[in-house]
C-alpha cells in the first residue's frame, strides 16, 4: 500500500439532474479516506482532461439518462490516447444489465446500480487499486 | 371545537388507556418520526385537534384544505396524467395512441397527453450539438422543429385535447414554436388548452446547466405575461417541487420551497405589471407522493391551505381561483428500487392511493421500472391500470376528502402547515427565494437531508424492502425499455429543415430577437411583454429550438 490517499474523480453530465447518488458517494468516499474531485462535464473529453490534470487513480461516471455507451467509450479512448489506461474507470446509475458486458469489454472496471452501498464501492476501489500497485 | 362533555369523556378514556398501555409496555419507549422528522405519538385524540386550533371546513370553501372544488372525484375523476415520450415524435405518438386506447383520460373524460421531451430539447439544444451526442430521443421525445409538432399532432384537433408540454428550460421557445405551428394550421391560440412546465426556477435544486436566477424569473414573467394576455385557456405555470423530494429533501422542505417559489414568481409578475388575480388562476403545482403515507397526504392538504392564505393575505387576491392550489401528484421515483423491481408495483399503488386520498387533481403513477428504464408498453399500461382500479373498484372516489376529521391526519396537516410557514418565513428572512438560490442554500439543505436519509438506509435504521432487508440472491428479471437509435435521423431531418427554409428571413428575425432580448433584459421591467412576440416572430421564420434558445442563452446567461 502506498502512503498517499486514493484520488477519485466523480463526475456527471451537466445534462443529468439525477446527482443525488453521486453526491452522496462523493461525501462517503471522502469520509472513507479518499480524495474526491466532483465535477459536471460537458464533453467526454472534459472527463479525460480533468482526470489527467488532477492525476486521479479512479474515474467514476454517473449515468441516469442514457448516453453511457458513447460517453464511456470516448473517455476510455481518451485515457488510452494519453497513456493513462491505468486509471480505473467505474460507472454508476441506471445501466441496463445486458449492456454491462459490453462496457466491461470496453475497459470499465465495474458498474454499480442504484442503491449500491458506498462501502462496497470503496472496497472495490481499494481492492483494484492494490492490484495496480 | 369539541363539546366539554366529549373532551371529559375522552380524558377519562385516556386515563384508562394509559393504565392498559403501562401494564403491557411500561418499560418500553415508543419513538417515531415522520420522514420529515416530525415526532409522532402512537395515538391521537380530539385533544390534539383542540390544541392545533382545528376548525370546521368544507371542500370548495376557503382555505380549501379539503379540496378546491365542492366535489372531488364524483363527477370528474383525476387526470390520468402519465408522462410519455421517447425516440422520434412519431414513436412517441404511438405511445400516446396506446395509452388513449387503454383509457387514459384528462379532466371530464377528454383526451389529454402529458408529453415529455428529451433532455436535449429540455435544455434547448438541437440534436447536432456536440454536447448532446448519445442523448437524442433519450428520456423523452426528440424535438427540434415545427415539423416535429406535425409528426405528433397532424390529425389531432388541438382545440379539443389538453397537451401538457414538459420541456422545462426551453418552454418559452417551444411554446413560441407551438404558436407558430398552430397559426400554420389555422387554429386560434385562444382556443387551445394545456400546460407548460416552465420550470426555469427548479434549478435552485438541481445541478444542471440553466438560466441564472435573475434571468429565470424575468423569463418566466415574460412568458406568463404573454400567455395571460393571449392564451386565456393556457395553464402557463407549473411549480414543481417534485425534484426536492427526489433530490433528497423531505416533505415539508418540498412544500415550503414550492410555496416560496410561487411567492417569488408572483412578485416578479407584479413587477412586470400584472395583477395577481390575472395570472394566479393559471398556476399549478406538481409534487411527489412519496413513502410516508399520511405525511404525504397531510402535505397536499396543508399546501392547499397555505397557498390560499398566502395569496389572500400577502397578495390581497380577490378571485377565488387565485387561491386554488391545483395539484398534480407524481408517485416518487426515488423510492423505487432496482432490486426486486416487482415490489415497485406495490409502492406505486400505495403512493397512488395516497394521492387520491389527498384529493389531488391529477396523478402520474410511475412505472415499476423507474429505477431501471423508461416505461415499456406493459409497465406503462400497468401504471394506468393502478389508477383505474382505485377509481372503479374501491368506491373511494364516492366521498370527498375521506380522511378529514381523522385525529392524526388533521393534526399532521396542521403540523405540516406550521412547518411550511416556518420555512417561508426563513426564506423571507434570508432575502427571498432568489437570494437562497443564488447562495446555494437550497442545494445545501437538500444535500444534508439526502445524506441523512441515505445513512439511515445504510445503517438499517430505515428499512427498504429488498434493498437492506429481505435481500435475495436471485435477481428478479424484468424486461426493460430500449431506446430506439434515432440520432442520425434526427440530425438528417434538422439539416433538411434548415435547407428548405428562407434563411435570409430567419437571419433578420433572429437579429431582431436578440435586440429585443437585450432591451428587455437591460431595462427590466420597462419593456416587459415584448420578448415573447419577438420569439414567436423568429419561430414563424422557422428557427429551430436550438437557434431560438441560443439567442436567449447568449443574452440572459447560461451556466
Amino acid at each position: 500500500m502506498r502512503e498517499e490517499k486514493i484520488r477519485v474523480l466523480l463526475t456527471i453530465a451537466r445534462f443529468d439532474g439525477h446527482d443525488r447518488g453521486v453526491r452522496y458517494l462523493a461525501r462517503k468516499l471522502m469520509e472513507l479516506g479518499m480524495e474526491v474531485i466532483f465535477t459536471r462535464f460537458v464533453h467526454p473529453g472534459d472527463v479525460v482532461s480533468t482526470a489527467i490534470q488532477e492525476d486521479v487513480d479512479v474515474v467514476g461516471v454517473s449515468f441516469s439518462v442514457g448516453g453511457h455507451k458513447y460517453i464511456t467509450s470516448e473517455i476510455i479512448k481518451g485515457l488510452r490516447e494519453n497513456k493513462r489506461a491505468d486509471i480505473l474507470v467505474i460507472l454508476g446509475g441506471i445501466i441496463p444489465d445486458d449492456e454491462v458486458g459490453e462496457l466491461i469489454n470496453m475497459g470499465v472496471g465495474k458498474t454499480f446500480g442504484p442503491g449500491s452501498p458506498a462501502t462496497d464501492i470503496a472496497q472495490y476501489i481499494k481492492d483494484n487499486m492494490t492490484k495496480k500497485q | 371545537m369539541f363539546e366539554k362533555e366529549f373532551l371529559e369523556e375522552e380524558e377519562r378514556l385516556k386515563r384508562e388507556w394509559k393504565e392498559l398501555y403501562d401494564r403491557f409496555y411500561k418499560d418500553k419507549e415508543f419513538k417515531a418520526v415522520t420522514d420529515s422528522d416530525i415526532p409522532v405519538k402512537s395515538v391521537y385524540t380530539a385533544k390534539d385537534l383542540e390544541e392545533i386550533g382545528f376548525r370546521p371546513e368544507m371542500p370548495g370553501i376557503y382555505p380549501y384544505t379539503r379540496g378546491i372544488y365542492p366535489v372531488q372525484y364524483q363527477f370528474t375523476p383525476w387526470f390520468n396524467n402519465l408522462v410519455l415520450g421517447y425516440g422520434l415524435p412519431e414513436q412517441t405518438r404511438e405511445r400516446m395512441d396506446l395509452l388513449k386506447e387503454m383509457g387514459a383520460r384528462g379532466y371530464f373524460g377528454k383526451d389529454a397527453y402529458n408529453l415529455v421531451f428529451d433532455l436535449v430539447a429540455k435544455a434547448g439544444y438541437d440534436p447536432d450539438d456536440p454536447e448532446v451526442t448519445g442523448r437524442v430521443g433519450v428520456a423523452g421525445c426528440h424535438f427540434a422543429t415545427q415539423d416535429d409538432f406535425d409528426r405528433l399532432f397532424h390529425d389531432i384537433d388541438l382545440t379539443k385535447v389538453s397537451v401538457v408540454q414538459n420541456i422545462c428550460r426551453a418552454t418559452l421557445v417551444e411554446i413560441a414554436m407551438y404558436i407558430a405551428y398552430l397559426e400554420k394550421r389555422g387554429i386560434p391560440i385562444t382556443k387551445v388548452y394545456g400546460n407548460s412546465m416552465n420550470w426555469l426556477w427548479s434549478f435552485a435544486f438541481l445541478g444542471n446547466v440553466a438560466f441564472p436566477p435573475k434571468s429565470a424569473f424575468k423569463l418566466m414573467a415574460e412568458f406568463i405575461k404573454y400567455c395571460c394576455r393571449n392564451m386565456p385557456q393556457w395553464n402557463h405555470t407549473n411549480i414543481t417541487s417534485y425534484y426536492v423530494e427526489e433530490s433528497g429533501g423531505n416533505a415539508v422542505q418540498e412544500a415550503g420551497y414550492a410555496i416560496s417559489a410561487g411567492i417569488a414568481l408572483t412578485e416578479e409578475c407584479i413587477r412586470a405589471g400584472l395583477d395577481p388575480d390575472e395570472f394566479l388562476p393559471r398556476f399549478g403545482f406538481q409534487i411527489a407522493q412519496a413513502g410516508d403515507f399520511f405525511e404525504e397526504v397531510a402535505k397536499v392538504r396543508a399546501m392547499r391551505r397555505v397557498w390560499a392564505k398566502v395569496n389572500k393575505e400577502r397578495f390581497g387576491c380577490k378571485n377565488p381561483r387565485s387561491l386554488h392550489l391545483r395539484m398534480h401528484s407524481q408517485t416518487s421515483g426515488v423510492t423505487l428500487t432496482a432490486q426486486q423491481p416487482l415490489n415497485n408495483v406495490i409502492r406505486t399503488t400505495l403512493q397512488t392511493l395516497g394521492a387520491v386520498l389527498s384529493g389531488t387533481n391529477s396523478i402520474q403513477t410511475n412505472s415499476y421500472l423507474e429505477a431501471l428504464s423508461t416505461p415499456t408498453e406493459e409497465s406503462h399500461i400497468l401504471a394506468l391500470r393502478t389508477q383505474q382500479i382505485i377509481l372503479h373498484e374501491t368506491n373511494i372516489p364516492n366521498v370527498s376528502d375521506p380522511l378529514a376529521g381523522s385525529y392524526y391526519v388533521e393534526w399532521l396537516t396542521g403540523k405540516v402547515e406550521e412547518e411550511v410557514f416556518g420555512i417561508i418565513k426563513l426564506i423571507d428572512e434570508k432575502g427571498g427565494f432568489r437570494k437562497c438560490w443564488e447562495s446555494g442554500w437550497f442545494k445545501d439543505e437538500i444535500t444534508k437531508s439526502a445524506y441523512q436519509w441515505r445513512e439511515k438506509v445504510a445503517s438499517g435504521q430505515k428499512t427498504i424492502v429488498g434493498l437492506n432487508k429481505y435481500v435475495t440472491e436471485k435477481e428478479q428479471k424484468v424486461p426493460v425499455f430500449k431506446y430506439p437509435e434515432i440520432e442520425e435521423e434526427a440530425i438528417r431531418r434538422l439539416k433538411e429543415y434548415k435547407e428548405k427554409r428562407d434563411n435570409k428571413k430567419l437571419e433578420g428575425a433572429l437579429k431582431r430577437l436578440k435586440e429585443v432580448a437585450v432591451m428587455v433584459d437591460e431595462t427590466w421591467p420597462e419593456h416587459s411583454g415584448e420578448l415573447m412576440p419577438a420569439v414567436i416572430d423568429a419561430a414563424r421564420a422557422e428557427a429551430t429550438l436550438g437557434e431560438l434558445q441560443g439567442v436567449l442563452k447568449e443574452v440572459f446567461g447560461w451556466a
